[in-house]
């Protein structure tokens, strides 16, 4: 059996306003305080097209290798929902921001598959409806915020492939910086059809899927699904035309509507806003706006820093990160060390403390700083692993607290023989069992040695004092 | 502008009238005489009446709707605003068919109006409302709304001006939708000045409506030539010969008059009330009493109270209409309604563009008969909607139209339209002070001229 899938992608778009009017477009603020005539649909009130929405929307349609229309209309989907204020949602149709394009989304296994991309286009979202006992309640703050949906063409065919192409596709929005991408609050949501048919026989009856919040919930409906539709064309039967929703207690998918009951969503072009025609300076806004994408970022780190695939993988995930990593390599640290500290310290003082890295006092100077003084064995391994937990704790610059604290290397020659002697006088016997070939003994007074200097003595220079002295002391 | 204005809206005597008027006319659905003058200018002090589907803050805002009884307006609409500013103080809010879904007033939900000229016949619609408080001296200045010919007909049964702007000139913000692709804000007056003045001071675009145009409107040009539209037949017996002689009169003031023929014209009516009853299908949508508006007391859930809602508040032309738009829309019938509407909107804009090509002005007629008698013995919906014919054509292409005063027969006023080419509004305005200027325009015979020299 062959299964394909295709995805419907909303996000909302980071935007300050709502779509089309002036409320602050924020969760969890106290329900029905971001609202304004034009949002809870009073009559008489108009929308205006907001140009930052539009622009974001360029931008994404641009990143999947979109054609771009050069005359983006908005029309309107007619269907009553009691969380609709206007019981039409501004949507777009026969224009859409962008369509034909694609993606290239790495998938378990290796393989990377270019996923063909039908359209991308821009809506309002509704309200939120809660039933509270015998009440029904209505929260319109989400109303009219910034939508863009993202639909694919066919080209999947597991629910891991899903899933990955979910993390992939989160990666590039937030790489761009038009979404926040966040499933558990509402800010990405999917919606996939899924068909199954006999090799060779193409496309199969499309089932619709709703209510994947998570992309692990994508990977197992869609799975279930699969396995559903296989096992009722194997019995001989055939798969209706509906639409299903994922239920998450039961992990199986239930029956919604069927294709009867389907809406006619009488579009047409919306009258009150022109269609807009994006000029010149505006796309090249847009193609400004357009940056390196995690795919080519990762290839590109593996082959200029030669670092492990493993590694830049690491790396890329966030754009914050993959960015923090370049500015340090930049002040001149060797990118392995950088991508190891990254990966290990600096992740492990991040998850003591809860931190990501964007919002933690150890900023990009500090870890350059601090590798930079590692470099030039002020400091020795040991040492950097606490300045950096210093830096953590105390939010300052890691030099400063060396200094303060007195953590520099101890170099010195005659500062590290006055420790050798120290410790020799007091351990006679020891030297003298050294003396006699006993090695064992070594490590015991270089550990005495180094208390003796509170950790600070440079290893290797302590190292050849101490055999010297003992040369002395047999000569 | 020297104005001798002999009432101002905190006058108890005015107030008194008004209440006294209102009681045989039913002009007004409410009057706030309290509200207070917030702004300066040209309209210091001068009661203007709105009509009700249009957003004035803290006043009523009903549609003439069972559904909106309960709302209050939260803001302003950017028309009324503009006058505000300008020192104007909106009076009351005027009846009109249910949310603009007629032409005579007779399909408010909330109130009958009547002619002044004649409590036998109706008002027009549906600014019905506004062009009786206008007529009957009770406010120097009424705004309407046109979507097709809602200000110019009522106007015309009451014999005062009824002006229409070019689309996008006046900002609909504050409208209540009914056509958004055809309707705009328009002026009802029994002198030209107040229009004139009223246009100036709220044409321009507005960061609330994006259909306003950014488009100035274009200086007066010097007019010699009016093309009037041949009219053979379907006007009543009393229309055509005041027809007739009123391209005389013109003439006799020294144009030059062409007969136009506008073939596509014949379509227009169907035409329009396809685009109209399609926008309005979506835009009435919203009215279900959930966040405004009369609500059912229960329903088992939030769809019942919806539907409860509708079936209780809308009146039954305005249900028609709902009806006839959603049947229109749906989907693999579009071609054969909404699209083929659309194309026939394109010729006949086409047909107007070729009149404007050879004349300046074009002369029409309004309505095919002079106001028409109440009740059953008056014109059918239907009568009504394929009388709507000659005043579609404005709105279907966005162009100018203002109504004029043309006499009165039989104790009822007459009266015919000028259109112009879009941003020519200005055009209207001086054409019809001429005309003004050279004739009298009557009033109805209990209710003498109150606002003017
Ligand atoms: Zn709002």
């Amino acid at each position: 059996m062959e299964s394909f899938i295709g995805l419907e992608i909303h996000i909302h778009l980071a935007t300050e306003t709502k779509l089309f009017c002036g409320c602050r477009a924020r969760f969890g603020d106290e329900p029905n305080t971001n609202v304004c005539p034009v949002c809870l649909g009073y009559p008489g009130t108009l929308p205006v097209a907001n140009q930052q929405a539009l622009f974001l929307g360029y931008v994404v349609a641009r990143a999947l290798n979109c054609e771009l229309s050069p005359r983006t209309v908005f029309e309107r989907k007619n269907y009553f929902y009691p969380d609709l204020p206007k019981n039409y949602q501004i949507s777009q149709y026969e224009h859409p921001i962008g369509r034909n394009g694609f993606i290239m989304v790495p998938l378990p296994g290796g393989e990377v598959r270019k996923v063909r991309i039908h359209d991308a286009h821009l809506e309002e979202d509704a309200g939120k409806m809660i039933h509270a006992g015998d009440m029904s309640l209505i929260d319109y703050n989400r109303a009219g915020y910034p939508l863009m949906e993202i639909v694919t063409e066919p080209d999947l065919k597991t629910g891991e492939e899903a899933e990955a192409f979910l993390i992939h596709f989160q990666r590039v929005i937030r790489y761009l910086k038009v979404s926040d991408g966040n499933m558990e609050e509402g800010s990405m949501r999917c919606d996939a059809n899924v068909s199954v048919n006999f090799p060779g026989k193409g496309l199969g009856t499309k089932v619709e899927i709703k209510n994947l919040n998570s992309s692990r919930f994508v990977k197992k409906a869609l799975n279930f699904e699969i396995q559903r539709q296989i096992g009722v064309l194997k019995q001989g039967g055939t798969i209706r035309q509906e639409t299903r929703l994922w239920n998450e207690n039961r992990d199986l998918t239930e029956v919604m509507r069927t294709k009867e009951m389907a809406n006619d969503y009488r579009y047409f072009p919306e009258p009150d806003m022109p269609p807009f025609e994006p000029d010149p300076v505006f796309l090249e806004k847009v193609e400004k706006a357009q940056t390196e994408l995690p795919d080519r970022k990762k290839a590109r780190f593996v082959n200029d820093y030669r670092i492990s695939e493993e590694s830049a993988e690491f790396l890329i995930a966030s754009r914050y990160v993959a960015d923090y990593f370049e500015e340090v390599v930049q002040i001149g640290i060797e990118p392995a060390l950088v991508a190891s500290w990254l990966s290990g310290d600096v992740q492990k003082l991040l998850n003591r403390h809860g931190l990501t890295l964007d919002t933690s006092p150890m900023s990009a100077r500090r870890l350059g700083q601090l590798l930079r003084l590692l470099n030039e064995e002020r400091i020795h391994g040991k040492i950097a692993k606490k300045l950096a937990e210093l830096v953590f704790e105390e939010d300052r610059d890691p030099e400063i607290i060396m200094r303060e604290k007195g953590l520099e290397q101890i170099v010195d020659f005659d500062v590290l023989r006055g420790f050798i002697k120290n410790v020799a006088d007091e351990y006679p016997a020891v030297i003298h069992s050294i003396k006699n070939g006993d090695e064992r003994q070594r490590g015991f007074l270089i550990g005495k040695i180094m208390e003796k200097s509170q950790g600070r003595a440079h290893p290797q220079k302590l190292q050849k004092l101490f055999d010297d002295f003992l040369s002395e002391v047999t000569a | 502008m020297k104005k001798n204005w002999k009432v101002r809206p905190e006058d108890k005597d005015y107030q008194a009238f008004l209440l006294e008027t209102n009681k045989k006319l039913g002009a007004f659905l409410s009057f706030s005489f309290n509200e207070a003058m917030t702004g300066d200018g040209e309209f210091q002090g001068i009661p203007l009446a709105v009509k009700d589907n249009i957003a004035v803050k803290n006043q009523p805002l009903t549609c003439a709707s069972k559904l909106l009884e309960n709302l209050v307006s939260p803001y302003d609409a950017t028309v009324v605003s503009r006058l505000k500013d300008k020192g104007a103080v909106v009076i009351g809010k005027t009846n009109l068919d249910e949310f603009g879904m007629g032409s005579s007033n007779q399909d408010s939900a909330l109130a009958e109006t009547f002619n002044p000229w004649d409590p036998l016949v109706v008002p027009g619609g549906s600014s019905g409302g506004s062009a009786a408080a206008v007529a009957a001296g009770m406010v120097p200045l009424a705004i309407g709304t046109d979507t097709g010919g809602s200000v110019r007909q009522p106007a015309m049964f009451t014999g005062v001006f009824g002006f229409k702007p070019t689309y996008g000139v006046v900002s609909r913000y504050g409208l209540t939708a009914y056509a958004s692709s055809l309707e705009v804000p328009g002026f009802i007056a029994r002198s030209v000045e107040w229009i004139k003045l009223a246009l100036e001071l709220t044409a321009g675009a507005d960061p609330h409506d994006q259909t306003t145009t950014s488009d100035v409107l274009a200086e007066v040009r010097p007019i010699k030539k009016i093309g009037y539209l041949k009219v053979d037949d379907g006007l009543s017996p009393v229309m055509a010969a005041a027809y007739r002689e009123h391209i005389e009169a013109w003439k006799d003031l020294g144009y030059v008059l062409m007969p136009v023929d506008i073939p596509a014209l014949e379509y227009a009516v169907p035409a329009y009330y396809t685009i109209a009853t399609a926008e309005a299908s979506a835009n009435l949508a919203r009215f279900t009493g959930i966040r405004y508006g009369v609500r059912p007391d229960y329903a088992q859930n939030p769809q019942e109270l919806v539907k409860k809602a509708r079936t209780a508040g809308f009146g039954r032309e305005v249900k028609r209409r709902i009806l006839l738009g959603t049947y229109v829309l749906r989907s693999g019938f579009q071609d054969q309604y909404y699209h083929r509407a659309q194309k026939i909107r394109t010729i006949i804009r086409g047909d107007f563009n070729r009149v404007f090509e050879k004349v300046d002005i074009l002369l029409m007629p309004v309505y095919p008969t002079q106001a028409f008698p109440r009740g059953e013995s008056g014109l059918s919906h239907l009568q009504q909607k394929l009388a709507d014919k000659f005043t579609v054509g404005a709105n279907l292409t966005g162009i100018p139209a203002i109504s004029i005063p043309a006499g009165v027969r039989d104790g009822l006023p007459l009266g015919f339209q000028l259109l112009a080419p879009a941003l020519h509004d200005r055009d209207l305005i001086q054409m019809a002070q001429l005309w003004e200027s050279k004739t009298s325009i009557p009033a109805p015979p209990n209710y003498p001229p109150r606002w003017e020299d």
